[in-house]
């Protein structure tokens, strides 16, 4: 049913959706570009023929229209008044609140681990990253500092609590996005700038982690260890779970390392603190699995050898980038 | 704008709506209802609202084609749903 010309047509429309919400120039176009999103994005995810992705589609088409006809009602709102421009009041929560719910931060992110456990790792992919473009740039336009300052601290929080007792590697995946975006919240409130730079790093460390996981059709932690991985495959996924968690040589780190400066010299000194203990938390339980990975060796099935010659140059060149950009970008200045 | 009691009329719809929207029910269509029950007052409080600009109304009918759209992608994903499961309550999700 889902067959490839209709996949790149509905891609089509969803990227060009994106393109129509962020340059828009009234609100009310920002609105038509969330719902065009929506439209296309469903028929991407659903498949009749099973009976987890009906129940996933569904679950993503109540929350997301939820979402956006809320979203609606406080623009209506915001128009009638006429008389503010000032963003600290509750207009401006509103409109937030139902942005961050589109987005799948804390606290409205109960429905983004469910989705994620029900999509293939592509359409985890699209969702993780593209969808977040249009919501995150429509925040940067009408935010309240305040509120949103206090929901970084609930993603922050609840995306490194909530990975601790997962064994799935999506909802893993799911809640290291949370936790993502706390950190990109914030950079929208320094530059918009800066959110682009954290947000194009993610997106690469992200689609470097999918497309090892996708290739060895992993999605589950138990299948880190029981398959003969060859050990550079293995060398790989720690080099990109650990820059995912912001260790200092790989690439994660270079835009972590920004926002804790602009953090400093705004004196955000407690908000600091809490940056820095959630993502102790992420990387213990980052390292925990790859520890498990190369250390333990449950079974040494003969027959179940990944052979992945014709794959070994995307491993080695994700790799090399992951190590070495963040000081080849230092280069750039001479 | 003389009278200022139109507004509670709209806010009023917009809550009872969201309200039946997160409630617990037992078929998925009463969802879908609440929905359509929400863009009705939208659709209410845009009209009123563009009266005020000259009776320009050519926005209201472009908000109108994108919630018909959006009520009838909810509709497809309900009959998805009653192909596959069998029936449209809640109870029947199980998966996730």
């Amino acid at each position: 049913m889902n067959n490839n010309s209709n996949k790149m047509f509905f891609l089509f429309i969803l990227f060009f959706s994106t393109l129509i919400s962020i340059s828009s120039n009234s609100w009310f176009g920002c609105w038509i570009g969330l719902e065009i999103n929506l439209l296309s994005f469903i028929p991407l995810i659903s498949n009749s023929k099973n009976l987890l992705s009906v129940e996933t589609s569904l679950k993503y088409f109540l929350t997301q229209s939820l979402a956006s006809i809320n979203f609606l009602f406080m623009i209506l709102i915001k128009f009638s008044l006429l008389k503010n421009f000032n963003m600290n009041n509750i207009i401006s929560i509103m409109m937030n609140s139902s942005l961050l719910m589109k987005m799948g931060s804390a606290p409205f992110h109960f429905w983004f681990p469910n989705i994620v456990e029900g999509l293939s790792w592509m359409n985890n992919f699209m969702l993780m990253t593209w969808q977040k473009i249009s919501p995150m740039i429509l925040l940067s336009y009408y935010f309240n500092k305040n509120f949103l300052i206090f929901m970084i601290i609930t993603n922050l929080i609840i995306g490194s609590l909530g990975g601790l007792n997962q064994t799935s590697l999506r909802k893993l995946l799911a809640f290291s996005s949370i936790n993502n975006l706390g950190w990109m919240i914030f950079s929208i409130m320094i530059s918009e700038n800066l959110w682009l730079f954290y947000f194009l790093i993610y997106s690469m460390m992200i689609s470097m982690m999918i497309s090892l996981f996708f290739l060895m059709n992993m999605y589950f932690m138990n299948q880190l260890f029981i398959n003969n991985m060859n050990f550079f495959i293995k060398l790989n996924l720690l080099i990109n779970f650990l820059s995912l968690g912001g260790l200092p040589p790989f690439m994660g780190f270079m835009p972590k390392w920004i926002i804790i400066n602009f953090l400093l010299i705004n004196k955000f000194y407690f908000l600091t603190f809490i940056f820095m203990m959630t993502s102790l938390i992420i990387i213990y339980y980052y390292i925990r699995i790859i520890y498990s990975s190369f250390m333990f060796n449950y079974f040494k099935m003969k027959w179940v050898n990944l052979l992945m010659k014709n794959n070994m140059s995307l491993i080695n060149l994700s790799s090399f980038i992951s190590i070495s950009s963040m000081i080849l970008s230092t280069f750039i200045f001479m | 704008m003389l009278i200022y009691d139109i507004w509670f009329l709209f806010i009023y719809m917009f809550f009872v709506g969201n309200l039946i929207f997160v409630s617990k029910n037992k078929h998925l269509l009463v969802v879908l209802l609440s929905l359509e029950f929400i863009v009705l007052s939208i659709f209410f409080f845009f009209l009123v609202l563009l009266m005020f600009i000259d009776y320009d109304m050519y926005m209201l009918m472009v908000f109108l084609v994108f919630s018909v759209c959006e009520g009838s992608l909810g509709l497809s994903i309900l009959v998805s749903m009653i192909r596959s499961h069998g029936n449209d309550y809640f109870q029947s999700f199980s998966m996730l």
